[in-house]
């Protein structure tokens, strides 16, 4: 077994934050009581130090500049490394979801109704918590350019599902910004 | 004594065959020693190999899906390897090419499913503390801007860049409409002949 790869130590850029509560919002819309998951899950990793409760998760999900309600703190890298840990975990509890819905082997009907369901239930999310002023908010409600963007969130999670896909997501959220 | 570790994941199954590597003080339920692997990916031939295959394997196909995590799903394996998988009509191909001569290389297409059962596999290979196999795994890294560009549709890209230069020269026609100042006309002398006294 190989050592952990080693991640260079700096925090999160603004749009690595959007991007790991967007997946973090996906996860809720995949899983009615995904909200509730993220607290038992940080709980059972030992990851109360770092959340202690269900308020303190919420107010470091809310650095994302995407939030309609956004806190202007910077998120520590530890607290970072913490949501993306619950972020694996959850993907790797909503896998075969996640797989279903990538398959092309999957009667096609069968599968348009799964995305409908899941795009519709990450919209209602997005507009209740997110300031749909911004591009970003604009660009996944689009009927056009919205269903894209909505598979490549479930592929990255189906990708980084599990403990060994952190460094490999993690790796992602720190690319340089375009 | 042969050791036997399966990792499965709904349409692939990946199965390394070993023995422990006793002289180097690991347990006897370890595999030290890899004597092969196989792979099965759903409703596609089931594929056998060596170390060193399986070593191509995970040199091509995690940092394939690490791009894709990222938007980018850039081809991997060189000509000189026995591994390569890249990107066809919205799919994945993973090609092998045979060691033998005059062997067409073996071309398997997977959907995004199915590569990611083939990366949770690999992952869990790569945690099991029963596999003590020498294997090089991939570090994930951040990637550069120059490798992300190609992402963005070019009328994105070069917007910026073309807004600026159109702000430019709009300035530049306003500001060479306006009128030069006029060079200050030459002053009266103000220096007034002394008068002589008489």
């Amino acid at each position: 077994m190989a050592d952990a790869p080693v991640q260079p130590q700096r925090p999160l850029s603004r749009r690595g934050l959007e991007r790991l509560d967007l997946l973090l919002l996906s996860a809720e819309a995949l899983d009615l009581n995904g909200g509730e998951a993220m607290v038992w899950l940080s709980e059972e990793m030992g990851l109360t130090d770092l959340f202690p409760n269900r308020v303190e998760l919420w107010k470091r999900r809310c650095s994302n500049p995407l939030r309609r309600t956004t806190r202007r703190d910077r998120i520590t890298e530890a607290e970072a490394d913490g949501l993306i840990r619950i972020l694996n975990a959850l993907a790797d509890r909503l896998y075969p979801m996640l797989r279903s819905l990538l398959s092309s082997a999957e009667p096609p009907q069968l599968s348009e109704q799964r995305w409908a369901l899941f795009r519709g239930r990450l919209q209602e999310l997005l507009k209740e918590r997110f300031n749909p002023r911004r591009s970003g908010v604009q660009r996944l409600l689009d009927p056009q350019e919205g269903p894209q963007l909505c598979r490549e969130l479930i592929q990255t999670m189906a990708l980084s599902a599990g403990p060994v896909g952190f460094t490999r997501l993690k790796a992602s959220l720190m690319d340089a910004a375009v | 004594m042969k050791l036997t570790s399966r990792y499965e994941q709904t349409s692939c199954r990946l199965v390394l065959e070993g023995l422990p590597d006793l002289s180097a003080g690991q347990s006897s339920q370890t595999i030290g020693i890899l004597t092969g692997f196989s792979l099965a990916l759903a409703g596609k031939t089931e594929l056998e190999g060596q170390r060193d295959h399986l070593q191509a394997l995970l040199n091509v196909v995690l940092p394939y899906a690490r791009g894709l995590i990222s938007g980018v799903a850039r081809p991997q394996g060189a000509e000189d390897v026995p591994v390569a998988i890249r990107p066809v009509d919205g799919q994945h191909e993973l090609e092998l090419r045979s060691s033998q001569p005059n062997t067409p290389p073996l071309r398997l297409p997977l959907d995004d499913a199915e590569l990611s059962d083939l990366v949770r596999c690999l992952d869990r290979l790569q945690l099991d503390p029963q596999v003590a196999v020498p294997l090089q795994w991939p570090a994930p890294q951040p990637l550069r801007r120059s490798e992300l560009r190609h992402r963005l549709p070019l009328a994105r890209r070069v917007a910026a860049p073309l807004t600026g230069i159109a702000a430019l020269l709009v300035a530049g026609v306003l500001a060479s409409l306006l009128p030069t100042p006029k060079p200050p006309a030459s002053a009266p002398a103000a220096v007034s002949t002394p008068s002589r006294g008489g």
